[in-house]
């Protein structure tokens, strides 16, 4: 008898997180929509604009900015760490911890200065479990990082490197390939890598227009570029949150759809095992009733 | 001047497209000045300041608020890339023009006095584009 309870009310928990995990899944299901829409829309921009330098790098010859300049000794870094603010959201935040870990081993190793900065209450308390101090952290990008926050933290790091302070910037994410399809990366932003010219990159694309098209340069090819590669800095940062936020949800999903599943197989083998436990006792409630009835005649 | 041709003014910024629309005259508020644009410009690509941009078409004129960005025009189609974007019409006149009268102190570091600068140039442009003359 004891039994039979104890496995009711067992499942009855396990249909309780069913529910719950279920629900997550659903919520993920509908925020990784949301968010991907807005990585999506952000494509645009991000396009253009490497068009544009492109197409300025080929007119503008040599190009020369503080930007992309690499430094042949680096002393100083800053890593930055795009993990969530929760968790539930299976390998997602041990992916890129594990990434970011590495990188930071590798450049005590080779005698980097490193300054981390965090993004997420998941990198905080991991890195403060692990006792290496944060320089800063930051937790209000969610799911739906705005540009105008993004900005203030590229000004930062862009400060930051145009004043020598520091020679390298990575960004340790997890990179969106495709909605079945995501990794956790360490990319180096800055100093940028150089704009492609039109011939390598968009070379394909001119052809099949059968022309190049000959630009009108207000004020100048050297000035746009100047001015143009901070935008596009700041893009590529901002695109970074975006996957961040996309790949977080995708993560969250496929872990609720697992747990949902598990909970569902569990289900079933405790029910099962509750019917036999009936049986059972029924079985051997009807013997009970037979022997009493067979020892009374 | 009716060619029949049209412009296509898309407006882009790092969250979404803005707009998308047909025109006939499009103004843009270069680094150096104003700038118009009418079908048939010679391919151009320009940077721009924080103003206000100007999209004819047919009678009505519509005003949006760029903070500054790059504009890229080929092919009639002109492509405003800038970091933020706002129209016309949803723009707080009242909290553009309180940001006009905010002061800094005097002995402000120049970062401070730039950014300044730049939230006053930015007002100025908003306000003008909420409210059309």
């Amino acid at each position: 008898m004891a039994k039979t309870r104890e496995l009711v009310s067992r499942r009855k928990a396990i249909r309780n997180i069913r529910k719950i995990t279920r629900t997550m899944e659903l919520i993920a299901t509908a925020r990784f929509k949301k968010a991907l829409d807005r990585a999506q829309e952000a494509e645009a921009y991000t396009r253009k604009i490497a068009e544009l330098a492109a197409d300025l790098a080929s007119a503008g010859g040599e190009i020369s900015h503080p930007l992309l300049v690499t430094h042949d000794k680096v002393e100083k870094s800053v890593l930055l760490v795009i993990a969530s603010n929760r968790g539930l959201c299976g390998g997602y935040n041990a992916g890129i911890l594990r990434e970011a870990n590495h990188r930071l081993r590798g450049n005590r190793e080779l005698g980097i200065n490193t300054r981390l900065e965090l993004s997420g209450k998941r990198a905080i308390a991991y890195f403060r479990f692990q006792r290496i101090p944060a320089d800063a952290t930051y937790t209000q990008y969610e799911d739906k990082p705005r540009f105008d926050e993004v900005e203030e933290l590229a000004n930062h790091f862009l400060e930051l490197f145009m004043s020598g302070s520091i020679q390298r910037l990575d960004v340790a994410y997890m990179r969106f390939l495709s909605p079945a399809r995501q990794t956790p990366v360490v990319e180096t932003l800055l100093p940028l890598s150089k704009p492609n010219t039109s011939q390598s990159k968009a070379g394909g694309e001119e052809k099949k227009a059968g022309r190049v098209v000959e630009y009108q340069y207000i004020p100048d090819a050297k000035e746009i570029l100047g001015q143009i590669l901070p935008a596009s800095f700041k893009q590529r940062l901002f695109k970074c949150f975006l996957d961040a936020a996309v790949s977080e949800q995708i993560a969250r999903r496929v872990t609720m759809k697992a747990a949902t599943e598990n909970a569902d197989g569990m289900i079933k083998l405790i029910s099962r095992q509750y019917n036999r436990a009936r049986q059972a006792q029924i079985t051997k409630e009807i013997a009970e009733v037979i022997g009493g009835a067979a020892a009374l005649q | 001047m009716a060619t029949g041709k049209q412009l296509r003014c898309v407006v882009v910024t790092p969250e979404k497209a803005v707009l998308e629309q047909a025109a006939e005259l499009v103004s843009l508020p270069m680094s150096d000045g104003e700038l118009g644009v009418m079908p048939g410009r010679q391919a151009l690509i320009g940077s721009m300041s924080p103003g206000v941009l100007r999209i004819k078409s047919g009678t009505q004129i519509r005003r949006v608020f760029v903070d500054g960005g790059f504009v890229q025009v080929r092919d009639d189609v002109i492509t405003v890339l800038t970091p933020r974007a706002q129209d016309g019409a949803d723009i707080d006149l009242e909290a553009a023009k309180k940001s006009l009268s905010v002061s800094i102190p005097k002995d402000a570091g120049a970062k401070v006095m730039k950014e300044h600068h730049n939230t006053i140039l930015r007002a100025r442009a908003m306000i003008r584009a909420a409210k059309p003359f």
